[in-house]
């Protein structure tokens, strides 16, 4: 059976069997597409429960959906509005699991600016209760680890094996990580991202600071790259923070 | 000395009598039914906003000092019939038979609570477990437990529907205000399941939440934050039975995630609208009180700044017979009424 308008229905929703039994009744044929009810049948509290028994996601209960965050969200209003904490707090609030899910792939893109906790109303820790949610989503596979997840871990391995960030280094090893081939010099191996198959963006972004003729910055990192700077007497204290933040569960 | 007549012997006109008596002045209180109170005592309403004190506790003292006032004649189940004459001397009919001239007239015959079962699709007297919020005041009050009264078991979740009978013109253009007490009532409500079953679910389901003034606090924050009572946007649409599981579905879009939804509830509590009583109907015409085209609740005369004042002179309209109140304020008003009765018949006040 052909569906009008199907542009109109969920790729999801739509339930297509060669062989239909409904109620003993046989209706394969004519009746063999099935197309699901957008319906809500439930919350799923005990979800929206763990989310406001943990201890930073408490204030989730505060929120009364003002929107005064998402008006302030960078990522709302410059990269998707599919992205809107207020929203997603409605969301888990009522335990719409359902609905989270449909916007796992844009839930992880908060950058942490604090904006949204900042000038809430109610004094909602907004950016920690998203962080909460996409916890207890990822518990419950609901959404794989995230990109902002393991780039935190790629930030902390930097600090931890220098006891600082060097920018360059960081923005060139998660490139690098995403899956992009840097061309690099053959005698330091270190990545030249201004040829070769280096995304465009990159490109242009590396190339900023040579139009502009910002030549101390220039140098300062290209110093910090060759020579890669560390904190004081970081190997010892490297092994007793490692040691610490792997018993707290911290680097998992 | 000439008297004062005050019809209803509710918050307002128990707050008018009580004030008239205060100054000496000769007051006939009447009241259609056979107790004092009103609404908050003949329905047996368990706590009051915004203080949230007991009904005894806030009209008690009230009901005692009319009583016991030598000023105050008491007429229990009679109503106004008849009045002739103007300010200063009105000859008023009595529906025990009497006939008393009165100088002022204080109005204070309130209001009813809308009867659900016009609202069909809400399933009221069809399915047991669909209570109004006065029932479940009653509940709290006279029996002091939550239950489902099909199964007399403690329900998992309860919804409470707001606007019932309020801002719906389905009903004709005579509902098409708000109750104003109803999104509180239904905070403090659901903070009480909480607070005393935390086991047990609450849901509010809104157009907008209007605990206006100082009640946003204790009757919209407080809900969520200190009971987590859950708030979803709403507005019940229809109610239903499932019969596989004895629990009843709440049909609604939910409107900020924008998707229908049928979630199954085990008590669902309906917020009552307010409507003008038989009482203020009927008086209105035998008065010649000026009405709200559509809601037909009292108005008060444009030449006048008060709010107390009527279209007739020397005769007030104070509390609910205007439209929904909460009650403490109807407690002002008959007492600003009073006082404009007692200025009207021009008594000298003594200190
Ligand atoms: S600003 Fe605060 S109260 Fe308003 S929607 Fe965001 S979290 Fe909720
Ligand atoms: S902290 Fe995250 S959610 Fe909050 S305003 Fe910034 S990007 Fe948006
Ligand atoms: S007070 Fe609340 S429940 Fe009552 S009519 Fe107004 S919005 Fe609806």
């Amino acid at each position: 059976m052909a569906i009008h308008e199907r542009s109109l229905v969920e790729q999801e929703r739509i339930l297509r069997k060669e062989r239909l039994v409904v109620d003993g009744v046989d209706v394969s044929g004519d009746w063999n597409l099935i197309i699901l009810p957008r319906v809500i049948e439930d919350y799923d509290l005990d979800f929206a429960k763990e989310v406001a028994e943990s201890p930073d996601g408490k204030t989730i209960t505060q929120c009364y959906q003002c929107s005064y965050c998402t008006a302030s969200c960078p990522v709302h209003n410059y990269w998707d509005d599919r992205y809107n904490p207020r929203h997603f707090i409605y969301l888990a609030r009522l335990g719409m699991v359902d609905e989270l899910q449909k916007r796992a792939d844009v839930i992880w893109r908060c950058v942490s600016c604090h904006k949204c906790t900042h000038r809430c109303p109610k004094g909602v820790l907004v950016e920690e209760v998203l962080k909460v949610i996409l916890r207890a989503m990822a518990k419950r596979g609901l959404i794989e680890e995230y990109p902002s997840k393991k780039f935190d871990k790629f930030f902390t391995e930097s600090v931890l094996e220098y006891g600082r960030i060097e920018d360059g280094e960081l923005l060139l090893g998660w490139v690098e990580k995403q899956g992009y081939k840097l061309f690099k010099d053959p005698i330091l191996k270190k990545p030249v991202p201004l040829i070769g198959d280096a995304p465009l963006w990159l490109k242009q972004l590396m190339l900023k600071p040579i139009k502009s003729m910002n030549v101390g910055f220039l140098m300062l990192n290209a110093k910090h790259m060759l020579f890669h700077p560390r904190t004081k007497n970081w190997n010892k204290f490297k092994q007793v923070l490692r040691k610490a933040m792997e018993e707290e569960g911290a680097l998992k | 000395m000439s008297s004062v007549l005050v019809v209803g012997a509710g918050p307002t006109g128990l707050a008018a009598a009580r004030g008239l008596a205060k100054l000496g002045i000769k007051t006939i209180l009447l009241e259609k039914d056979s107790e004092l109170g009103g609404n908050p005592i003949k329905n047996h309403y368990h706590t009051l906003i915004p203080r949230k004190l007991k009904p005894s506790q806030v009209l008690g003292p009230y009901i005692r000092e009319v009583q016991e006032s030598k000023n105050v004649t008491l007429y229990l189940n009679t109503e106004l019939v008849s009045c002739e004459g103007e300010v200063g001397n009105f000859k008023v009919g009595l529906s025990n038979g009497k006939t008393e001239t009165v100088g002022a007239i204080v109005v204070a015959t309130g209001f009813e609570h809308f009867d659900p079962k016009r609202k069909g699709e809400l399933g009221y007297g069809l399915y047991p477990d669909v209570i109004t919020n006065l029932e479940l005041e009653r509940m709290f009050s006279q029996e002091g437990k939550l239950y489902r009264p099909s199964n007399k078991q403690l329900p998992k979740r309860v919804a409470f529907v707001f606007c019932v009978g309020s801002r719906d013109r389905q009903l004709g253009v005579t509902n098409v205000h708000c109750c104003r007490y109803g999104c509180a009532l239904s905070g403090l409500q659901g903070s009480e399941i909480r607070e005393h079953y935390p086991d047990v679910d609450v849901f509010c389901y809104y157009m907008d939440v209007r605990t206006y003034g100082t009640w946003e606090y204790p009757f919209y924050w407080a809900p969520q934050e200190e009971y987590g009572v859950r708030y979803v946007r709403g507005r019940i649409a229809e109610i239903t039975y499932s019969p596989a599981d004895g629990r009843l579905r709440v049909k609604h879009e939910d409107t900020i995630v924008q998707r229908p939804a049928e979630v199954p509830m085990d008590l669902v509590v309906l917020v009552l609208g307010m409507e003008p009583s038989e009482g203020t109907k009927k008086v209105a015409k035998i008065l010649g009180l000026k009405q709200d085209k559509d809601s037909r609740f009292l108005v008060p005369s444009d030449e006048s700044g008060s709010n107390i004042v009527s279209n007739k002179e020397g005769i007030f309209i104070a509390g609910a017979c205007k439209g929904p109140i909460d009650i403490e304020s109807c407690l002002s008003e008959g007492e600003a009424a009073a006082l404009e009765a007692a200025a009207v018949i021009n008594t000298k006040v003594g200190v």
